[in-house]
């Protein structure tokens, strides 16, 4: 189980970095939504990477930070409501942040990404800035999403 | 936006469902979540004059968010085929489908795809994270599929009269082979792993000579980014290396 101290180590750590450009990949076996992943370098080398899906479709925007041996630690959504374990009802911008008690369950509003969901560069610029990663490199736009016979 | 689908889902199912205009769909927000409290929305159209409901890919894409993998596994994959037999939905490019025939309600199959939803991301919990053993089980199907003797987890007495745990003991007309499966999410651990692996095969190395020696084999799960290239050469001193990324390679030594 990852500690909260962990946790709060990892997140505040200024040495996670991405070394490289960040490209979309589209996929028959997922036609609605591209996605990419990038590993990340810090000094005392955690196993993470960041996971990025997007649905063009319905506008739904996800970046999650992933430990090799946790899962998902830390997460930003947008387009897609969510519902905190006590009931509470978030709404459909919001960030999991890793507790010891609730996982990755717990959800809150983040004031810093102001960016909308069809922004994906700009959502991605303000989720790194909270995430103390350094991206050394450049997102490439999505690819424009090409209606097909089905939609 | 029409008002069929949610006046029907209103009479039927009640209040806790909300329909909304989303890129020329029905977007209906159900009360129900995914395993990590995000709420589950399906998405309704009307095409040429029949009713289809689907995900739009939401739920392989939340899966895709929740795991370390970057494809679904094949135990995953096979669970997925299962869940739409059964909730009889279908799978097209990453969505899950469901039509609405004549004969059903458009409640009926909310409900009916709503459950195949909920099953499918349940396959969650059968990710690499949730469930360290399951490299070893893709492990032993791998040999199963391919005809290949094996006993798990065989005790086995080295030279100092300790007893080792050897994670596959396989059996080929060609070759006998001992299998250590080094598979960690930590690079901590990953060290551990590998120190015990070491002791394990210097124990155990009497059984390499013999008229019918054994080869030891040590199987990096490199589908995680923790093993050195020290650790690497550490088992190569005392063991052939394998990488379950290349299975063919892995299953060569098994039977040559």
């Amino acid at each position: 189980m990852l500690s909260q101290e962990e946790f709060e180590e990892i997140i505040a750590d200024t040495s996670k970095r991405i070394d490289s450009d960040i490209t979309w990949e589209a996929d028959e076996s997922h036609a609605l939504w591209v996605k990419f992943r990038v590993e990340i370098v810090s000094d005392n080398g955690y196993p993470l990477f960041i996971k990025g899906n997007y649905n063009q479709v319905i506008q739904a925007l996800t970046f999650v930070l992933v430990h090799v041996g946790f899962g998902r630690i830390y997460g930003l959504d947008l387009g897609k409501d969510h519902r905190n374990p006590d009931g509470i009802m978030i709404g459909e911008k919001h960030k999991h942040r890793w507790s010891e008690a609730l996982r990755d369950k717990q959800a809150y509003v983040p004031e810093d990404i102001t960016a909308p969901a069809n922004q994906p560069v700009e959502v991605w610029q303000q989720f790194c800035l909270e995430a103390a990663i350094e991206h050394n490199g450049t997102m490439r736009p999505p690819p424009a999403w090409q209606p097909n016979l089905f939609l | 936006m029409t008002s069929f689908p949610c006046q029907n889902i209103a009479t039927n199912l009640g209040q806790l469902f909300n329909c909304s205009e989303a890129n020329g769909f029905v977007r209906i927000r159900t009360p129900y979540l995914y395993p990590d409290g995000d709420v589950i929305d399906l998405f309704f159209k009307e095409q040429e004059g029949k009713g289809v409901l689907t995900d739009l890919g939401e739920t392989l894409r939340w899966l895709d968010s929740q795991t370390s993998t970057k494809w679904l596994s094949k135990k995953q994959a096979q669970f997925l085929q299962d869940i739409q037999l059964t909730h009889g939905v279908e799978s097209y490019q990453g969505m899950l489908i469901a039509r609405v025939a004549e004969v059903e309600s458009l409640a009926e199959v909310l409900t009916r795809l709503t459950q195949a939803v909920m099953s499918a991301a349940d396959l969650w919990f059968l990710s690499r994270t949730r469930v360290p053993s399951l490299v070893s089980d893709e492990v032993a199907d791998l040999l199963e599929d391919q005809n290949i003797r094996f006993v798990r987890n065989e005790k086995q007495l080295g030279r100092s009269g300790r007893s080792w745990r050897v994670d596959f003991h396989t059996w080929h007309p060609q070759q006998s082979s001992f299998v250590q499966l080094l598979s960690t999410g930590s690079r901590a651990a990953a060290n551990t792993k590998a120190n015990s692996a070491v002791a394990a095969w210097s124990d155990l190395s009497h059984l390499l000579a013999g008229s019918s020696p054994l080869r030891f084999v040590s199987l990096f799960d490199d589908s995680a980014d923790v093993w050195t290239p020290e650790v690497i050469s550490q088992l190569e001193e005392f063991s052939e290396v394998a990488y379950w990324s290349r299975p063919d390679e892995f299953l060569e030594l098994l039977v040559s």
